[in-house]
């Protein structure tokens, strides 16, 4: 396996760290970082407003990202691609600039039970402000129930809200058959996918997903905090409100009114994080550079590895489906008095330099679902993970279990 | 921190003296969202003083040791004493300095002690 770690500055660093919460957030790549400070060094200046070189170069940098985000993600327009500060504030303004007007008393708009709460709270919000109805695509066995399909979705349904990839069972919802299936029963169906945990994980091709609206994290594909993308198909913008109002999206303002620019821009009010945005562009370079389909056979061999290891464990229990996932490991024990995911990730963090992380990973009505209202345990895998990585999480795993287990009574 | 899940705190969270439920005594509960730990405290009180109280609830090992050694401290004492405790004596007894995360978990008993004693 190629040696991903040096390309890592925390990780040389830290040469004993098993990073293992890429789901939460990557780390980050010398070139990303190399790239910020390259802006923030030689051109730090404002974009789409000053004519001397350096604000043009910063606009051209900016505007840059742009195109290689649509080519990365192979969107029809480069202006579909809108810069947001993460999935959350994409899925926002999904349900704000597009719901807000277009989802209408009665409407139902269907969402499953593993989304992240970000996918879900906004809908929920939206039709309690409606009066729209919220159904929920039922999860068995890990996954949807897609013979179930057509009793949730109907004539009435609106909007479908799916997360591509679970970030706690790792199962990759078959999209492009879900966006079939529904388009034949209401063609004007609007679909809004969750791509947070695939982006950086596999290739994304949202012609071939055939999706309204797509949003994800820079910061979980090696780039920056406080940037993210929402792909937002160009009919789709037109039929879309600003949610906020202020410089740069708009084409004219008078004192009577204003009217709006049309395109990204009209999403994008006021100084966009141009430092982030611009990282995100060397995100994007650095995951092209080394190819989607290496980084996916990567995790894969990983994802092999690791199922095949915990698997000999009979008390440990590991969620989640063995084919078609995602490096994302949510891990309990079968028996009890062996403490709670909060106690296994501290004593790995503290003892074995395993950082993975406890609780609900922002599912809650998922962990209900399954039986486990306090959490689980969640290891995930990023392009410099490695097999002594897993090793050093399975067997501290069972090293906590003995701490446990040695308790005895006096 | 590497202490944390040292002997006597494994003791309290495996083996806790306190756990139940007190029948016909006044109580308080409560939720640690962040981790999903909830836990409910029963107490008998005569004459402004706890005479008996117990926990119930599921939670992670620090939070339900913490409310066991909790339970063992105020057990006697007075409900005045007992709204001027504070989440440090707990650390001092568990013997450790926790983390923020963590003494959310180590202070949940308290907190819900609190509640219960102000009611
Ligand atoms: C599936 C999924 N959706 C949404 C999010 C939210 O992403 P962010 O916090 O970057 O907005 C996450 C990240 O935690 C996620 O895993």
């Amino acid at each position: 396996m190629a040696d991903y770690k040096k390309l890592f500055p925390l990780l040389i660093k830290n040469p004993d760290l098993h990073y293992l919460d890429s789901g939460a957030t990557t780390l980050k790549p010398q070139v990303v970082l190399d790239k910020i400070m390259e802006y923030y060094t030689e051109y730090s200046a404002n974009i789409h407003r000053g004519l001397y070189p350096m604000s043009e170069r910063a606009t051209m940098e900016y505007e840059n990202v742009r195109k290689k985000v649509a080519t990365f993600i192979n969107t029809k327009h480069e202006s579909e691609v809108v810069f947001t500060s993460g999935t959350t504030a994409s899925l926002n303004l999904v349900s704000r600039g597009w719901g807000e007007d277009n989802i209408l008393e009665g409407d139902e708009v269907v969402i499953s039970e593993m989304e992240h709460h970000s996918n879900l709270v906004p809908w929920q919000e939206l039709c309690k402000r409606k009066g729209a109805i919220l159904r929920y695509w039922l999860v068995e066995d890990f996954q949807l129930v897609m013979a179930d399909m057509e009793t949730y979705i109907g004539p009435k349904t609106k909007l479908i809200a799916l997360t591509q990839v679970s970030n706690v069972l790792g199962t990759v919802n078959p999209i492009e058959e879900i966006v079939e299936r529904a388009r034949k029963i209401n063609p004007k169906i609007c679909i809004v996918i969750d791509g947070a945990q695939a982006v950086g994980h596999f290739k994304v091709d949202i012609q071939e997903l055939n999706v309204d609206f797509y949003a994800f994290s820079a910061h979980k594909m090696y780039g920056p905090t406080g940037v993210g993308v929402l792909y937002a198909k160009a009919s789709r913008q037109l039929q879309m409100s600003p949610e906020n109002f202020g410089g740069g999206m708009i084409k004219e303002v008078h004192k009577e009114g204003a009217s709006w620019a049309i395109g990204p821009e009209k999403f994008e009010a006021g100084t966009p994080p141009i430092a982030q945005v611009i990282g995100l562009g060397a995100a994007v370079d650095f995951l092209s550079g080394i190819g989607m389909e290496t980084v996916a056979s990567h995790e894969k061999e990983l994802i092999d590895y690791a199922i095949g290891k915990l698997e000999k464990y009979s008390n440990i229990r590991v969620l989640g489906k063995k084919n078609n996932r995602i490096g994302v490991f949510s891990v309990v024990f079968n028996d009890e008095d062996m403490g709670t995911a909060h106690d296994w990730s501290s004593i790995l963090g503290s003892k074995f330099n395993v950082c993975v992380r406890a609780g609900h990973h922002c599912a809650m009505p998922l962990h209900n679902l399954m039986g486990l209202p306090s959490g689980t345990l969640r290891a995930s895998l990023g392009i410099y993970s490695t097999k002594e990585d897993i090793d050093a999480f399975v067997e501290g795993l069972i090293e906590v279990r003995k701490i446990f287990e040695e308790t005895d009574n006096g | 921190m590497d202490d944390l899940y040292q002997e006597i705190i494994l003791d309290h969270y495996k083996y806790p003296t306190h756990k139940g439920i007190l029948e016909g005594g006044i109580e308080a509960g409560e939720v640690n969202m962040s981790c999903g730990d909830s836990l409910r405290i029963t107490a008998k009180v005569e004459k402004g003083k706890i005479v008996d109280a117990k926990f119930s609830g599921g939670g992670c090992a620090i939070s339900l040791a913490a409310a066991d050694i909790l339970l063992d401290m105020v057990i006697g004492k007075k409900l005045t004493e007992i709204k001027k405790m504070s989440g440090t004596e707990i650390e001092k007894i568990m013997g450790v300095e926790l983390t923020p995360s963590r003494k959310k978990c180590a202070y949940l008993g308290l907190e819900v002690l609190k509640k219960l004693v102000n009611v």
